[in-house]
């Protein structure tokens, strides 16, 4: 009887331990992805239509991911990655549109001056 | 970037599809999880990451790039691993997301360096101008002081032509003082008027100068030389006697005294001769010393005409 207790008991035990325990839950990857988030925001994402709908994207992401916290990290774990990577498009996406005003400005100035 | 709208939402519909082929997939057989069609997330993050590996993103951002190829790499092997986890499309979705990152920030940089371009042609542009403007303003100086050297050569010569003038006022004057010494002098609207009494120069009736007469002609004729000033030498007589011997008389001493003048050096193309008889008497002839003063020669200096 005592023969097989033990390796069944460290068979479900090490069953239990990989499915519930086997990632711990990812708080500080989400808090680190809000952050990528909230730089988003104020880098002008808001304002540029494209950085606009991938900087909402990643706030969908982030509550998904606050949802399965406990219950699924794993899952979690790869949403929280991918709002971190939609924010950063976001901003990346702000900073291109900016700068590709700041090229059209000096284009239409140097367009100007030669005209003159 | 309608595009990744797309991919987002076919990324979800694809979950949705995936679950509901899920139960015909393991009815037909679970150990061929291999032959899963990748899903179009992960077509499309494969697409993406080509196109940003192809296009300026490697270019100009190649960290971005490698980035995007490891998240390509994961997706790939999550794919291979567990192709009908959720967590699997989410890594699809990420490597997409990945490879247009790279590309919007290669298009960053580029607009970038467009901007600094343009700038520089701008900063280019103005050097020129300031350049050309620079050599019209040494043009402009170069001419001012040519200008300038002009005007103080035409002050000089002025300065000069004044002091000639000046110059040949003072002669002139010394001229006239050296002259009033042995002649009566006077100035009318013919010009300078010397006269000289006929009892000075000519015996009565005759013609030929006398030997004092030609003394005060040599200093006449010393100061008149050079001057370049026409000269009329008018003979007079009284009014006693003919009136044709007193024309002839006072045509004859004019002469004289015209040839004299000339043989001293006054220019004989200068210097004419007129006998004007009785004409014009500066005196009564009423008294002998009327007649006398009226017996006369006159050197009329014009002034110069050159």
């Amino acid at each position: 009887m005592k023969s097989y207790i033990l390796p069944v008991t460290l068979a479900v035990g090490g069953f239990v331990a990989a499915c519930t325990s086997n990632v711990p839950p990812p708080n500080d990857q989400w808090s680190a992805a809000q952050v990528a988030v909230g730089r988003a925001q104020a880098g002008g994402a808001p304002a540029v239509p494209d950085a606009k709908l991938h900087l909402q994207l990643a706030q969908e992401d982030l509550q998904k991911a606050k949802a399965l916290i406990g219950s699924d990290n794993r899952r979690a774990g790869t949403l929280i990655v991918l709002a971190s990577t939609e924010a950063q498009l976001a901003s990346t996406l702000a900073q291109a549109a900016q700068a590709g005003d700041e090229a059209q400005q000096a284009r239409e100035s140097l367009q100007k001056r030669g005209a003159q | 970037m309608s595009r990744s709208i797309g991919i987002r939402t076919s990324a979800t519909s694809v979950k949705l599809g995936l679950f509901g082929s899920l139960v015909p997939l393991l009815l037909v057989g679970v150990g061929c999880a291999s032959q899963h069609m990748p899903p179009p997330a992960l077509t499309e993050a494969r697409e993406e990451f080509l196109r940003a590996k192809n296009g300026l993103a490697m270019q100009l951002d190649p960290t971005d790039v490698h980035e995007a190829d490891l998240a390509l790499q994961k997706a790939e092997q999550a794919f291979r691993d567990e192709p009908d986890d959720p967590s699997t499309m989410d890594l699809a979705v990420v490597a997409d997301r990945r490879a247009l990152l790279a590309e919007s920030q290669a298009a960053g940089l580029h607009s970038q360096q467009e901007a600094l371009a343009a700038k520089q042609q701008g900063a280019t542009m103005t050097a020129e101008q300031l350049q050309n403007a620079r050599g019209q303003l040494g043009q402009t100086q170069q001419a001012l002081g040519q200008t300038q050297m002009q005007l103080q050569e035409q002050q000089a010569a002025s300065a000069a032509q004044a002091q000639q003038l000046a110059d040949m006022q003072v002669k002139l004057k010394d001229a006239r003082d050296t002259i009033a010494k042995i002649a009566a002098v006077k100035d009318d609207d013919r010009g300078m008027v010397i006269t000289l009494q006929g009892e000075v120069l000519f015996k009565t009736a005759k013609w030929d100068l006398k030997a004092g007469a030609m003394a005060k002609l040599d200093q006449i004729a010393s100061v008149l030389k050079g001057k370049e000033q026409p000269i009329v030498v008018y003979g007079f007589t009284d009014n006693v006697g003919a009136i044709d011997m007193n024309m002839d008389l006072s045509q004859k001493r004019a002469t004289a005294v015209r040839d004299y003048l000339v043989s001293k050096g006054i220019p004989q193309d200068l210097i004419g001769s007129e006998g004007k008889g009785p004409a014009d008497p500066i005196s009564d002839n009423n008294s002998i010393e009327g007649r006398a003063s009226n017996r006369r020669v006159e050197l009329v200096v014009k002034p110069k005409t050159r």
